[in-house]
């Protein structure tokens, strides 16, 4: 399967940053390498689109950025998942579970009755 | 997967300058990190670079993006920081506050006081001074009086020829109008008659002083003239109180004196234009502005003047002209003197010594208050100088005690602004509690205010709380709050840490501060003796007027007034036998001692009319006309009257019987001096009558002002159609009131009974505005100086806190409790001594303002001045007492450890 043929839902972006954010503080290239390993390439983010994304999440307090420094030693912004981002990571993955189940049923139906 | 070491560099700066540069960081970082990615995968530099770009998008939209994100993103969060800074320094002021409860209690109630009195005060001046008038132009107003050389009056009401005659040749009054005030009796369909305060108008008064009636019309040329069908304008009360505000009420009609006149019109409230001064200016004639007591004009008639060549010789009108445009007073006045003398030739018989007066309307309305009022506002003005030096010195206390605080959070890297917002906070916190408490007691306190205010001043139905006012007084308030709040801040930012933190005792900012305060309190005690001073001479006043005898002995007598209707009293012997009636039995009522029925009562300065001697006509042409007073045989037992010589009338001065008359004091001293009264004659109403005695003066025109010459006719010889029963009891007057309204209502259950009070209360009622005066003025002496001995005691306090050290080695070296003491009362005394000089001082120069408001004492009298300095020595030792007694219990060994 050639890279990039998932085109990405509308409002699914955030849960994916959460969810990449989920386990410790990231840079956004970091999170961009992250989805794409994770997703073997198969979901590609508009890293233009990630950007304000993550400071729009920022804004609302989901996230917390603060400037470090990486294993080179090179100065990147780092995102961190607030108490607030955790409560809304679990909001996001039961709406998304809800959803992803009702396509389920859809397309596992077989016949009208 | 590996998790990126994550080592932490700074905080994300918070400023709009740098969002810029950080959202170029980190997209920067983000390319590189790719480019670098690329060319490991094999790319060139160049087609790493593109290849970057390309996956990103458009980096400049993007970018800018970002920015716009960020800069909104720090805008609300310095807002948010803002709001979380204040409600942090407010939380923390307001419990430092609470940990020094009686500091708190102190500056809030002073601050309340302050701003409450003044805000009320000065909303009754701004209500009765200031506010314009709802008038048009009303500095082009006069009030015309007729002068009497004679009797040397200046304000009289005018006959209605002359009125005529001005009005038809006056070129400089572009208008000029009149009213005669009446007490009638009004009957509603359902209910009790009462008696009513009504003006008798020209048509032309309304219309010149620019009222506008709220419903219907005014009056017109038609309906004022003789046998015009009967009209009438109602007042806004009335309206209320009778028709429920109906706006059909021109179909209604109203019974008045038993006649039904047709309702043209509704007058405002607001339509007063002052008739109560007027008529308290006058000389007589005054109407119901005697009756003391509140009274609202509650109906208006056309006068319908008749004016018979006849009726020149009697005044019933006041006059009140409009200038005309650009005419000045002194001109109109020039012209209206020759006018008069031309009268005065024309009717020679009764014109002789007349003259016109004129005077400015808002001069005659607003001039006999002006004085208090402005005495009022003064001495409120002190008020709220005292109670700021006081709050002042109570902060400078808690800065001075929380110096070492402060400096010690100073050094330790507070910023000068952490600290100065929280000390803004707390004063902030302290004027915020005192403008509320402020007004609060500024709404009770007007409250009580008008509660008190004599009916003589005008308008006090218009007073009402000013905003301007109240933002006056609490932006003063305010700023010394804030002002004394931070100066501990400006302090420390001259002073040195060092020198603070090595105590406070030595640092000149202590001592300063302590020079501060010891001035402040003498200003204090300065202001207060002032005020005291004030207070006390009204006091004395007062007192001296008190002790004014009436020539008449006010106690344990009930006096009723009323007037019989022409329509069923139309002939003497039907006003004589209801009079027989009435007095025969209010007799019969249990705890009457004696009753008598007279034409006026002793404090109703009645009417004036011409005497002549016989034989002495020249003499005659000079002399004032005396007030004309009718009595009963019982009137003098009644009143308690004194005899000077002769006798009083008894029963056998019947009409039968030959005319007599009793005369004054006054009247014996003006008409029959040097020579013996009884026995003479006098032609008084076409008859001769002869005096029989002279009583004492009844001071009929008030205490304050001189008897007038009075003469006295028995009722069985020249009946009344109305006037004042007076009833002397042996318990409580007013608990006779109700038996004799019953008493009047059996006998004629139309007739209204009014001016129902004990003799006492008419008495206390004359002195109203002067009691007024006094009970404020004297109220705010008393806060004053409890504010002021609030200050004392502060301040000795605070030195025996601060001299603690002191006095302890003073104790360890054999200072026995009492050098202690007077070492603290000594301060007291010598604080005390400073300000009572300069309150005396200022006493002096500053009470002659009082003039007029004073009764037999001096602006400087010293009896009142030493009371007051008495006074305020006293309670200020006392107030040094208390923090001397606590000096005297430091322990020398204690004190020495401490620190």
């Amino acid at each position: 399967m050639a890279p990039s043929d998932l085109e990405l839902l509308r409002g699914t972006l955030d849960l994916i940053l959460l969810k990449t954010l989920s386990w410790g503080p990231l840079h956004g290239l970091a999170v961009v390498r992250w989805i794409e390993q994770t997703t073997h390439q198969r979901l590609q983010i508009e890293e233009g689109a990630l950007y304000p994304a993550l400071h729009r999440m920022e804004q609302r307090g989901w996230l917390e950025a603060e400037w470090g420094y990486t294993d080179q030693g090179r100065r990147a912004k780092y995102y961190q998942l607030t108490a607030l981002g955790r409560r809304q990571l679990a909001l996001e993955l039961r709406k998304w579970s809800r959803y992803s189940e009702a396509m389920g049923m859809v397309i596992a139906a077989e016949a009208r009755p | 997967m590996n998790w990126p070491e994550f080592r932490r560099a700074f905080r994300l700066p918070l400023g709009k300058r740098a969002v810029k540069g950080e959202v170029a960081a980190e997209l920067e970082f983000h390319l590189q990190g790719r480019i670098e990615e690329l060319m490991a995968a094999g790319l060139s530099r160049t087609e790493a670079e593109r290849e970057a770009r390309a996956r990103f998008g458009d980096l400049p939209r993007i970018g800018a993006e970002l920015e716009r994100i960020d800069r909104e993103m720090v805008r609300r969060r310095s807002l948010a920081e803002w709001l979380e800074g204040w409600r942090r320094d407010l939380r923390q002021a307001f419990r430092s506050l609470r940990r020094t409860p009686g500091f708190t209690a102190v500056a809030v109630l002073t601050l309340g006081l302050g701003i409450g009195a003044n805000t009320a005060i000065f909303s009754v001046v701004d209500g009765v001074l200031l506010r314009p008038a709802p008038f048009q132009e009303m500095d082009r107003l006069v009030m015309v009086w007729q002068t009497d050389r004679k009797s040397g009056t200046l304000r009289e009401p005018a006959s209605l020829p002359d009125y005529f005659d001005l009005q038809r040749e006056s070129r400089r009054l572009d208008r000029l109008a009149g009213f005669v005030p009446a007490e009638i009796t009004l009957t509603p369909d359902d209910g009790e008659p009462s008696r009513v305060a009504t003006l008798l108008m020209t048509h032309g008064l309304l219309p010149m002083l620019g009222i506008t009636p709220l419903a219907g019309r005014g009056f017109t040329p038609e309906e004022d003239r003789p046998g015009a069908p009967r009209v009438v304008l109602i007042g806004e009360e009335l309206w209320e109180r009778l028709f429920l505000r109906d706006p059909a009420i021109t179909n209604k009609s109203l019974r008045l004196n038993d006649i039904p006149h047709a309702i043209v019109g509704v007058l405002p409230a607001s339509a007063d234009f002052g008739t109560l001064q007027i008529l308290g200016a006058a000389a007589y004639g005054r109407g119901f502005a005697d009756r003391g007591g509140p009274a609202r004009v509650d109906a208006w008639l056309p006068l319908r003047p008749n004016p018979t060549p006849e009726s020149r010789g009697t005044h019933p009108l006041l006059m009140v002209g409009r200038l005309g445009a650009g005419v000045g007073l002194e001109p109109a006045q020039e012209e209206l003197t020759t006018l008069a003398a031309g009268l005065e030739r024309t009717y020679a018989q009764s014109n002789d010594g007349r003259g016109i007066f004129l005077e400015a309307l808002p001069e005659v309305v607003f001039g006999p208050v002006r004085p208090a009022l402005l005495v009022l506002l003064g001495a409120v003005a002190l008020v709220l100088l005292v109670a700021c030096a006081n709050v002042a010195n109570l902060l400078l206390a808690r800065a001075t005690t929380r110096m070492r605080e402060v400096t010690v959070r100073a050094a330790l890297g507070a910023s000068g602004r952490r600290l100065a917002a929280q000390f803004f906070a707390e004063s902030a916190l302290l004027t915020g509690a005192g403008v509320i408490l402020g007004l609060g007691l500024a709404v009770v306190g007007l409250r009580a205010l008008m509660g008190m205010a004599p009916s003589d001043i005008p308008r006090v139905g218009s007073i009402g709380i000013d905003a301007r006012v109240l933002g006056v007084t609490m932006a003063v308030a305010a700023g010394v709050g804030l002002l004394f709040g931070i100066l501990p801040m400006l302090q420390l930012r001259g002073g040195n840490i060092q020198s603070l933190l090595q105590g406070e005792r030595g640092s000149s900012a202590g001592k300063r501060h302590r020079r501060l305060r010891s001035a402040l309190v003498m200003a204090e005690l300065a202001l207060a003796v002032m005020l005291m001073a004030g207070a006390g001479l009204l006091i004395r006043s007062f007192w001296r007027l008190h002790q004014v005898d009436p020539g008449f002995a006010a106690e344990r007598v009930l006096k009723a007034e009323f007037e019989l209707p022409r329509s069923r009293y139309s002939r003497r012997i039907e006003a004589q036998r209801f009079a027989d009636e009435l007095r025969r039995r209010v007799s019969a009522l249990p705890g009457v001692v004696s009753v008598a029925i007279a034409g006026s009562h002793p404090l109703d300065a009645g009417f004036t009319s011409s005497i002549v001697v016989p034989g002495r006509e020249a003499e005659a042409a000079d002399w004032p006309e005396p007030s004309i007073r009718r009595v009963d045989a019982g009137y003098f037992r009644t009143v308690g009257g004194t005899l000077v010589a002769g006798r009083f009338f008894d029963a056998s001065d019947d009409v039968e019987a030959a005319p007599v008359l009793l005369i004054n004091e006054a009247a014996g001293a003006q008409f029959f001096r040097g020579t013996n009264p009884l026995g003479q004659r006098i032609s008084l109403w076409g008859a001769q009558r002869t005096v029989v005695g002279v009583v004492g003066n009844e001071r009929i025109h008030g205490l304050v002002a001189a008897t007038p010459p009075a003469v006295y006719m028995p009722v069985t010889q020249e009946p009344v159609s109305g006037g004042s029963l007076l009833v002397r009891v042996r318990g409580n007057p007013a608990g006779l009131a109700p038996a004799v309204r019953a008493t009047v209502r059996e006998l004629d259950p139309g007739l209204a009974l009014f001016g129902v009070e004990p003799l006492g209360e008419t008495l206390s009622n004359s002195l109203g505005q002067r009691r007024f005066t006094m009970v404020v003025l004297g109220a705010f002496a008393a806060v004053s100086l409890l504010l002021a001995v609030i200050g004392v005691h502060g301040v000795l306090s605070y030195t025996v806190a601060q001299r603690t050290r002191e006095i302890g080695i003073r104790m360890a070296l054999g200072a026995d409790q009492g050098n202690v003491r007077t070492l603290v009362v000594g301060q007291g005394a010598v604080l005390a001594g400073a300000g009572l000089a300069i309150g005396l001082l200022g006493a002096f120069a500053l009470t002659r303002v009082l003039g007029t408001l004073l009764y037999g004492v001096g602006a400087t009298d010293p009896v009142t001045f030493g009371a007051v300095a008495l006074l305020l020595g006293g309670v200020a030792l006392l107030a040094s007492y208390f923090p001397a007694r606590k000096a005297t219990r430091v322990s020398p060994v204690e004190a020495l450890r401490e620190e």
